[in-house]
């Protein structure tokens, strides 16, 4: 497979806006926003790879019409809160085949006048008959976590504290506001033990990337630095059986592995991690089950600053879902921006030091009786 | 007047409080719900009689929703129930426990019938609820 570059990054800032701004508005802000960044014109775009859940049918192609990009190949790529980084992985595929040599990702969502108290799994699904919402089973793990291994409350409530502390250094996040560890613990419960600041919000916007192979590179006269996707790992859940550890986090294992073998690198190689931190606890089992952190110790670590910036290995110097938001299709590519921008030295306030290798997890959906739907990982190379 | 009819007969029977899984004939292992292939081995499990499951379990773990998508009355408290017996966790309602104690885990409790959320709706779904330690129903 070829090698493929990141060459451009744009956002719009992630939010909750009025109904004006539409999901078309929003990805064509971002779309824009990456060719300008990458010195490209619409003209020079071979394909294009949208992700998204709730944009409706054909959306993709509804955003390439406002930005001169129709006519081309559009494609549309559905696959929950992983949907962007599964857009970024068909188009990484298609530029490392040789199908085309620049395309455009685009990740977007407008969920604040559609999705009211929180996003459920589809609603045949058993679960669901029950009362599940994603809140409360990563409650269930939260507190499973809490017996199995020792760990506070307030270790887990740590996360928050630490992301949106990171935040404040994004201009693109939807909150730039630090909290305090008290106003994470007194927060409003939503599923005990989990608050209100535990959980990602609802959230619009958009978050898009322009890869190139080097002879696309070559041709556009690209001479910036473009760190390489050296692997975008996919797998989905398997079916649970007997009475084992629920934060075991197999599907995690499973997708950081596909992207280590790809990438020909290990855990002990990454120097920063975008995190799929839909809610506190979900940002340690997944750092443990990619083997970043020891298993069992991934709370007290937070506490202990290991994964703040400064730290050992920064995790979310974003601010992650829970300050940047979660606008779902938007999400990955989000974190494609933020590791781009980390990679090339561009992140501001929020620079991880001497950042050469990052690494970027999505995990999308629940199906009842399985580990998960979809998981990506993404690692990039400066 | 007739028996309060069950949310989903083919999961959950209602006299007794019984839940329905199938046993794949070739690899043994048994599922719930029931499914039409054997997510292990795929098997064909169409015509396969339903196999109830036992009514009692242990709490692995569990959380109290305070926050729902609308019609959903809060709080109400969710947990992984095991199923020794048969290998088997699964999704329930807890009910019975009223004010909450510190900690459920490790709990016994018992298959029941429960009212569904919408008052208008006089079906029944299946919770677990608490059975004294040690008593068996
Ligand atoms: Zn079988």
């Amino acid at each position: 497979m070829r090698r493929v570059h990141v060459v451009g990054a744009g956002m719009h800032r992630f939010g909750k806006f009025p109904p004006q701004v539409t999901l078309e508005v929003l990805g064509a802000h971002a779309a824009t926003a990456a060719m300008a960044d990458a010195g490209v014109a619409p003209a020079d775009i071979d394909a294009v790879y949208v992700g998204h859940v709730f944009g409706g049918p054909v959306a993709g192609q509804r955003i390439a019409m406002r930005v001169g990009l129709s006519g081309k190949p559009i494609s549309n790529h559905e696959n929950y809160c992983s949907s962007g980084a599964t857009a970024l992985r068909e188009a990484w595929i298609a530029v490392g085949a040789g199908i085309c040599d620049v395309a455009l990702v685009v990740g977007v969502e407008k969920m604040t006048d559609r999705i009211k108290g929180g996003v459920r799994p589809d609603p045949g699904d058993l679960d669901a008959a029950m009362g599940f919402i994603f809140a409360a089973g990563h409650a269930l793990s939260a507190r499973r976590y809490m017996r199995d291994h020792g760990a506070s409350r307030e270790e887990i409530a740590m996360v928050a504290v630490k992301n949106h502390a990171h935040s404040v250094h994004n201009p693109y996040a939807q909150y730039q506001k630090p909290i305090s560890l008290e106003q994470v613990v007194n927060a409003r419960p939503i599923a005990d033990p989990l608050g209100l600041y535990d959980c990602s919000p609802i959230s619009d916007g958009a978050a898009a990337v322009v890869i190139a192979s080097a002879e696309g590179m070559r041709r556009l006269s690209l001479t910036g630095p473009a760190p390489a996707v050296a692997a975008c790992g996919l797998v989905s859940g398997t079916v649970l059986r007997g009475l084992g550890d629920i934060n075991e986090e197999d599907v995690s294992a499973r997708a950081g592995q596909a992207a280590y073998t790809f990438a020909g690198i290990g855990p002990e190689d990454i120097d920063v991690v975008e995190m799929h931190d839909c809610f506190t606890i979900a940002e340690i089992v997944r750092l443990e089950g990619l083997g970043l952190l020891p298993r069992g110790e991934g709370a007290r670590l937070t506490m202990a600053g290991h994964t703040s910036l400064g730290g050992p290995l920064p995790v979310n110097p974003s601010g992650g879902l829970l300050s940047r938001g979660h606008p779902v299709g938007a999400t990955g590519t989000a974190q494609i921006c933020e590791l781009y921008w980390q990679l090339t030295g561009r992140a501001g306030g929020r620079q991880v030091e001497n950042a050469r290798a990052g690494l970027a997890y999505c995990k999308g959906g629940s199906v009842s009786g399985t580990d998960g739907a979809s998981v990506t990982t993404v690692i990039m190379t400066a | 007047m007739t028996a309060p009819q069950s949310f989903d007969p083919a999961v959950f029977r209602t006299e007794p409080p019984t839940l329905l899984a199938v046993r794949c004939p070739e690899c043994g292992v048994t599922s719930f719900p029931r499914r039409e292939l054997c997510p292990y081995c795929t098997a064909e499990l169409v015509e396969v009689e339903a196999t109830p499951l036992s009514p009692q379990g242990v709490v692995y773990s569990y959380t109290v929703v305070r926050q729902a998508p609308e019609g959903v009355a809060t709080p109400y408290v969710l947990a992984y129930v095991d199923l020794p017996e048969e290998e088997l966790r699964l999704l329930s309602r807890l009910v019975g426990f009223g004010d909450m104690t510190p900690d459920l885990i490790g709990s016994p409790v018992r298959l029941v019938t429960a009212p569904m959320d919408d008052p208008e709706d006089d079906r029944l779904r299946y919770a677990f609820e608490a059975t004294a330690q040690g008593a068996s129903a």
